[in-house]
């Protein structure tokens, strides 16, 4: 027999090989008696080890096993949670209510009062916000232009060679710094 | 049926009924430990695994998805438990997904003419208590596969859910634990 037919024979043994398979084998069988003992001998292992002695399982075992394990948390369902929830909203709104001693279109016209208070503080802000941007604009531009101009006649002056080498000693010396910080501000890792 | 109810029973647990989980215990703990007893070989270590299969199910109860089975998640947890303890133990295992070594990965007959089979030398009796003297020479993840086939009756579906691996891939892996036990059986005779 070849290789592949000894899942055959196991199949064959479990009844799960398809009939026309089945029928191949068993004519096989029918005219040899080495592979008829073969699957005679795997057949009564198969039997034997299906019948292996059960493990004792002491009589205490489930309590031992109960007694080992916590209380779970009981987890509340969804609605329940909803409803909680609004129920509280609800008990506060009224408390709310009752102290101030106003009636609910009251205290809903008084918050959008307020919020309307809130919306056109924000808008002052934003545009007091705005001209002192425009104005620092202004201010740092002609600097700005000035930095650009002298650093441009400074690289035209010096050789590529050496601006290459103070780059590298400035990245060297800010990597320094940077770790040199780290370790006195105890950044760690 | 059976699993519907393992269902409900973890249903009444999730919702804080300590006798449903308890239930649980009672029905799965004979076969566990048989699983489990035939893994670690001695027997209060085997009690104490199949205690803290429990212990870990319940505690991760939530976390169960009622599409698998509730046995096969309850073995892949006591897989998980084995596997963690052979690789502290340093126990030598493999992967079933990766071929063996070629000639044991190639399944052949080896019944020479004339001679009687393994099984038909011992009484029923013998034959399996030399299964078990076997077993204990089998590699970890090949003995996990025969006794789940042979001693818990799992089905090469339910073994492929619970190793996460082809179907293909798990019986050919049975028939070569199949297979190795008899040539265990056969040098032992």
């Amino acid at each position: 027999m070849k290789c592949s037919k000894i899942n055959d024979i196991y199949d064959y043994i479990e009844g799960s090989l398809a009939p026309e398979r089945t029928q191949e084998l068993e004519r096989h069988l029918g005219t040899c008696p080495s592979c008829r003992r073969a699957v005679e001998d795997r057949r009564l292992v198969a039997g034997a080890a299906s019948g292996l002695p059960p493990f004792a399982v002491p009589e205490d075992f489930t309590d031992q096993v109960m007694a080992r394990i916590a209380p779970l948390k009981i987890k509340p369902p969804v609605w329940l949670i909803i409803l909680a929830f609004a129920s509280a909203w609800l008990a506060v709104a009224s408390v709310i209510l009752l102290a101030s001693g106003k009636s609910v279109l009251g205290i809903i016209s008084g918050a959008s009062h307020s919020l309307w208070e809130y919306v056109k503080g924000a808008a002052v802000f934003t545009a007091k916000a705005a001209t002192l941007l425009t104005l620092a604009g202004k201010t740092l531009r002609p600097l700005a232009e000035a930095c650009y101009k002298g650093f441009s006649a400074l690289t035209s002056i010096i050789d590529p060679g050496f601006q290459a080498l103070i780059l590298v000693l400035a990245l060297g010396l800010v990597v320094s710094l940077f770790f040199g910080m780290r370790k006195k501000l105890s950044l760690g890792e | 049926m059976k699993e519907e109810q393992d269902q409900a029973l973890v249903k009444r647990t999730l919702r804080g009924d300590k006798k449903a989980f308890e239930m649980i215990v009672r029905k799965y703990q004979q076969p566990l430990l048989n699983y489990v007893g035939r893994m670690v070989g001695e027997r209060e270590m085997a009690l104490d695994f199949t205690q803290d299969v429990f212990v870990r199910a319940y505690a991760s109860l939530r976390s169960y998805e009622p599409r698998f089975k509730f046995s096969t998640w309850l073995y892949k947890i006591a897989s998980n438990l084995i596997i963690d303890h052979w690789r502290k133990k340093k126990l030598p295992t493999f992967s079933l997904s990766e071929p063996l070594d070629p000639e044991e990965d190639c399944l052949t007959l080896d019944v020479p003419d004339g001679e009687p089979g393994v099984s038909r030398k011992f009484e029923l009796a013998e034959l399996r208590l030399r299964i078990e003297t076997a077993l204990e020479k089998l590699p970890g993840p090949l003995r996990e596969l025969f006794v789940w086939r042979h001693v818990n009756e799992l089905s090469y579906e339910e073994m492929a859910e619970i190793k996460d691996l082809p179907l293909g891939t798990i019986k050919n892996r049975v028939f070569q634990a199949k297979e190795m036990v008899r040539r265990l059986l056969q040098e032992m005779s």
